[in-house]
């Protein structure tokens, strides 16, 4: 559990440091966590749309081609965190856009 | 605002999600209910289940020699007289390797049936079922990972054996929270798998 001890203390070190000498308000970090919140999300939902994207296309060329592809394929980890970048990118460029006036 | 609410929902669903995961022994309780405890017994047969095939260079992967060595185990211990090396079709014949192990780990060659069966879960037993039946086989002793015997196993019932399941290998409790997320993942991995077997009709 080392390596979680080291994240806690840190986070707090992290955090003092944002309250004394950033100046951030400690009522503006829920918000924070929202936000964190709506980047997984947004990443979930793009890491589900790519796996029902790519198990349709698995097998639909097993249907159409007849040839064996595995749907053990699908089973990655990069994948899912490429997913996840893809998701946040489109989220923080969603965010990113100007307010209508 | 509802569709950004349920945005924010799934991401804390995915973020408790991977918490417990990590943390807490829920990997070890989602694990232990798909897994289907091992029930050894006297049967007309050994089926050891294929296990993605061979490396480029013919030798059996790890996964696939673990099995077969602890269907060569159950063989010896006089199990059953009849050892069923399935492997996936291809190239290079994971069976074929799978029974040259046997042989020299002193099974005879009339008690081994190696058979090419195909890719999928789905398919060996659909290969298997009627060649077994054919050989008076009734009851099997089923050899596969812990975590994909659920899935093998309805199918030999669907196709009318009595089934004992003979798992070659189970995860061992997690310690660390790597562990625990790799255990939750082929969790998850096997119970889509489930679903899809499922909702394709192979029962």
């Amino acid at each position: 559990m080392t390596p979680y001890v080291t994240i806690a203390l840190t986070s707090l070190v992290a955090y003092l440091f944002a309250v004394k000498r950033l100046g951030l308000r400690p009522a503006a970090l829920p918000p924070a966590l929202g936000r964190l919140a709506d980047l997984v999300g947004t990443g979930a939902i793009f890491a589900l749309v790519n796996l029902a994207a790519a198990a349709g296309f698995v097998l639909g060329l097993r249907a159409l081609t007849g040839r064996f592809l595995s749907l053990y394929a699908l089973d990655d980890g990069v994948w899912l965190i490429v997913s996840m970048l893809q998701g946040w990118l489109w989220r923080l460029w969603r965010d990113a856009r100007p307010p209508a006036a | 605002m509802r569709s950004v609410t349920l945005v924010r929902s799934l991401g804390v669903a995915a973020l408790a999600l991977f918490v417990l995961g990590a943390f807490t022994p829920l990997s070890t309780r989602l694990y232990e209910r798909l897994v289907v405890p091992a029930r050894i017994g006297p049967a007309d047969a050994i089926v050891v289940m294929a296990a993605g095939g061979t490396l480029l260079d013919g030798r059996l992967s790890d996964d696939s020699r673990r099995r077969a060595a602890y269907g060569i185990d159950l063989y010896r211990e006089g199990r059953a007289p009849l050892l069923v090396l399935s492997g996936a079709s291809g190239r290079r014949s994971e069976s074929a390797a799978r029974a040259a192990l046997a042989g020299t780990c002193g099974v005879p060659e009339t008690a081994i049936l190696a058979l090419a069966t195909g890719y999928t879960t789905h398919e060996e037993v659909a290969t298997l079922g009627p060649l077994l039946r054919a050989r008076g086989v009734r009851r099997v002793l089923l050899v596969t990972d812990g975590s994909h015997i659920r899935r093998a196993l309805r199918l030999f019932e669907g196709a009318g054996f009595d089934v004992l399941p003979a798992p070659a290998r189970a995860m061992d409790a997690p310690t660390k929270p790597e562990e625990r997320v790799r255990m939750l993942h082929e969790t998850l991995r096997e119970s889509l798998a489930l679903v899809y077997y499922a909702v394709a009709g192979y029962r």
